[in-house]
C-alpha cells in the first residue's frame, strides 16, 4: 500500500512538472511577447552560450567526424564503396548525429550552467531582490536565456556539422587519397535542402528544449546548496530525454513532409 | 505563481497525452505514406517476390506511384500482391502494363517495377485490375548460369594453354608457321610471286577497262550485242530459225537427190515421158489432129451463125455490143 502510494505521488509529480514546465514555457512566450525587451542581456547571453561553446562543439565535432569515418570504411571497404563515403557520412551528420550529439553536448555545458546559475541566484536569493526591486527577474533572466539557446543552438549545430565533415575529409584525404575538393563536392552533391532545413529547425526546438527546462530547474530550485546540484543535474537528465523525445518526433515529421 | 498542484497534473497529464497522440499520429501518417492522396488497388501475381514485403515502393517508369500493400499466397507457386497507387498516376499506367520485383540498387530493399506496355491504345487500369507480370530472373540464378560459364572458360582456357604450348614448341601447322624460318622464306618468297601475279593482273585488267571504254555504248553493234537483251533474244530466234531451215534445206536436198537418182535409172512416170519416142510421136499427131478439129469446127460455128434458128441470138448479140460501145 505504502509502495502504491508512492507510485502514485511519483507519477503525480512527475505529471505536476510538465504541466509546471508547460505553464514556465507558455509565461516564457507571454513574457518574451511584451516589452521592454533586454537585448543587452540576450546579446551577453549568446556570447556566452554561442561563443564559449564554440571550442567544445568544435573539437567534439571534429573528433565525431573523424572517429565515424573511421569506423565506417571498413565495412564501405567490404563492399567496395569507399566513394559513397562522403554522402553517407555527410548525410548522417547533417541529419541526425551532428544535431543530436551537439545538442547532448550543449545540454551537458549550457543546461547544467543554467541550472546552476539560476539555482544558485535563487539559493542566494537574489532573483527575490530583483523582484523586490522591480526588476522582472523572469524577463531578464529566463527569457533571455532561452532565446539565447534558441538562437545559439542551430548556429553550433551548423558550425559543429561542417567541422566534422572537415574531419572526415581530412580521414578520406590521409587514408583514402580522396582530395579535400572531390570530398566537399561529393558532400554538396548528397546533401539537398531537404536534409540541412529540417535538421536546421529541429536544432531551433533542441535550443529551446535547454534553455527552458535549464532556466524551469534553476529558477525553481529547491532551497540550499543541495537543490543547485539536483537542479544542474536534473536538467542535464530532463533536457536529454526531451531531446530525444524532440529528435522521435521530428524524424516522424520529416519522414511524412520529405 | 498562483497554479494549484492538481492544474499543475492536469496540464501535465494532457501535454503527456497530446505528445503520446502526436507521435501516434505521425507515425501511422507515415506508415501510409499515401493517406491523403486518392489511392486505387491493383493487383499482380508472381511466382516468387523474392523478398518483397509491405511497404515496398511501386515503381512506374522509375516514378514512385505507391506502395505494396499486402501479399497474399494463393495456392503454390502463385502469390498476388496488391498494391496502392496514386489515382492520378494510375491513368498512365495502361492494361498492358507488366509488372516486375527488383531490387532497388546492389544492396537496397526490393520494389515492384511497372513497365508501360507496348500498345498504343491500351485503356488506362482500373481499382481491382490485376496486370501481367514478368519473373526476373533471381540472383541465384544469375550465379549458378555465372558458375557454369566460368567452368566453360575454365576448360577453354586450358585448352588454349594446350594448343598455345603446341604452337610454342613448333608443333602442327600452326606451330610451323610460327617457328619454322623456311617456311617463313616460302611464304614470303610467294608473297612476292602473288605480288608479281596481281601487278600483272591488275595491268590486264586496266587494258580491258580501257577497251570497255571504247565501246560506243549508244550506237555501235558491239555495245548493242553487248547490252541490248532485246536484240539478242532477236538474234536468238534468227539463229534458231537459221538452223531449222537449215535442217529442212537438207530435207529438200536428199529428196531432190533420191529423184535425181530415180530419174537416172529410169523409174517412175517423168523419166517414162522423158525417155519414150513413140510416145513424143503420138503426142505430135494428137496435136495435129486437134488443130485441125478446131478449124472444122470453126467452120461449123460459122454455118450455125447464118442458120436461120440461131440468127435472131447472134443479132440480140450485136446490137448489144454496138449499145455498150456508144456508151463509153
Amino acid at each position: 500500500m505504502n509502495k502504491a502510494d508512492s507510485i502514485l505521488s511519483q507519477t503525480k509529480s512527475f505529471f505536476a512538472e510538465i504541466g509546471d514546465m508547460t505553464f514556465f514555457a507558455g509565461r516564457f512566450f507571454k513574457e518574451a511577447s511584451s516589452s521592454p525587451f533586454e537585448f543587452k542581456e540576450l546579446l551577453r547571453q549568446c556570447y556566452n552560450m554561442g561563443n564559449r561553446s564554440l571550442l567544445l562543439v568544435s573539437v567534439t565535432g571534429f573528433i565525431l567526424g573523424l572517429v565515424f569515418t573511421l569506423q565506417s570504411r571498413p565495412t564501405l571497404m567490404q563492399f567496395g564503396a569507399q566513394s559513397w563515403m562522403a554522402s553517407m557520412v555527410s548525410l548522417s551528420i547533417v541529419r541526425e548525429i551532428g544535431p543530436v550529439i551537439i545538442a547532448l553536448i550543449c545540454a551537458g555545458r549550457i543546461g547544467s550552467g543554467i541550472g546552476a546559475e539560476l539555482g544558485s541566484m535563487r539559493v542566494t536569493e537574489q532573483i527575490d531582490a530583483m523582484e523586490v526591486s522591480g526588476t522582472n527577474p523572469f524577463k531578464y533572466l529566463v527569457v533571455t536565456r532561452i532565446m539565447a539557446t534558441t538562437l545559439m543552438l542551430p548556429l553550433l549545430i551548423i558550425m559543429g556539422d561542417a567541422i566534422a565533415l572537415f574531419g572526415s575529409a581530412l580521414i578520406e584525404n590521409l587514408k583514402g587519397d580522396v582530395s579535400y575538393l572531390l570530398y566537399f563536392n561529393q558532400v554538396f552533391e548528397a546533401l539537398k535542402f531537404s536534409d540541412i532545413v529540417p535538421a536546421t529547425i529541429k536544432s531551433v526546438f533542441f535550443g529551446f528544449a535547454i534553455g527552458l527546462v535549464g532556466c524551469y530547474k534553476g529558477y525553481y530550485c529547491s532551497k540550499g546548496t543541495v537543490g543547485v546540484g539536483e537542479a544542474s543535474n536534473s536538467a542535464v537528465v530532463y533536457i536529454s530525454m526531451l531531446l530525444f523525445v524532440i529528435d522521435f518526433i521530428a524524424v516522424f515529421v520529416t519522414d511524412i513532409f520529405i | 505563481m498562483g497554479k494549484s498542484t492538481s492544474q499543475k497534473i492536469k496540464v501535465g497529464v494532457f501535454v503527456v497525452i497530446g505528445t503520446i497522440l502526436l507521435v501516434a499520429t505521425l507515425y501511422f501518417i507515415g506508415n501510409k505514406q499515401h493517406l491523403f492522396t486518392r489511392n486505387i488497388e491493383i493487383y499482380a501475381t508472381f511466382a516468387n517476390v523474392n523478398g518483397l514485403t509491405l511497404g515496398n515502393n511501386v515503381r512506374y517508369s522509375g516514378i514512385n506511384v505507391g506502395t505494396v500493400s499486402k501479399i497474399d499466397m494463393v495456392d503454390e507457386g502463385t502469390i498476388t500482391i496488391q498494391m496502392v497507387v496514386e489515382e492520378k498516376t494510375s491513368r498512365f499506367i495502361k492494361k498492358d502494363a507488366i509488372a516486375s520485383i527488383g531490387s532497388d540498387g546492389l544492396v537496397g530493399s526490393m520494389v515492384v517495377n511497372i513497365i508501360p506496355g507496348k500498345s498504343q491504345d491500351a485503356k488506362p487500369v482500373i481499382a481491382g485490375d490485376t496486370i501481367q507480370s514478368y519473373s526476373r530472373i533471381g540472383a541465384d540464378d544469375m550465379l549458378s548460369t555465372l558458375n557454369t560459364t566460368n567452368e566453360n572458360a575454365a576448360l577453354l582456357t586450358s585448352d588454349l594453354l594446350k594448343i598455345t604450348n603446341k604452337i610454342l614448341e613448333g608443333k602442327g601447322t600452326l606451330g610451323a608457321l610460327v617457328s619454322d624460318t623456311l617456311l617463313a622464306k616460302d611464304i614470303r618468297q610467294v608473297v612476292v610471286e602473288l605480288k608479281k601475279t596481281t601487278l600483272g593482273t591488275s595491268a590486264a585488267i586496266t587494258n580491258i577497262n580501257a577497251i570497255i571504254s571504247k565501246i560506243n555504248y549508244d550506237e555501235s553493234a558491239a555495245a548493242v550485242l553487248l547490252s541490248d537483251t532485246v536484240s539478242a533474244n532477236q538474234i536468238k530466234n534468227v539463229f534458231a530459225n537459221l538452223e531449222k531451215s537449215s535442217k529442212d534445206i537438207n530435207e529438200v536436198t536428199k529428196n531432190i537427190d533420191e529423184y535425181i537418182q530415180e530419174i537416172k535409172s529410169g523409174k517412175g512416170t517423168l523419166n517414162y515421158v522423158l525417155q519414150d519416142k513413140d510416145l513424143v510421136k503420138n503426142i505430135d499427131s494428137s496435136m495435129i489432129n486437134i488443130k485441125e478439129a478446131t478449124q472444122k469446127l470453126n467452120e461449123n460455128m460459122e454455118a450455125l451463125k447464118h442458120n436461120f434458128l440461131f440468127r435472131g441470138y447472134f443479132n440480140k448479140l450485136e446490137r448489144q455490143e454496138r449499145k455498150e460501145a456508144k456508151e463509153k
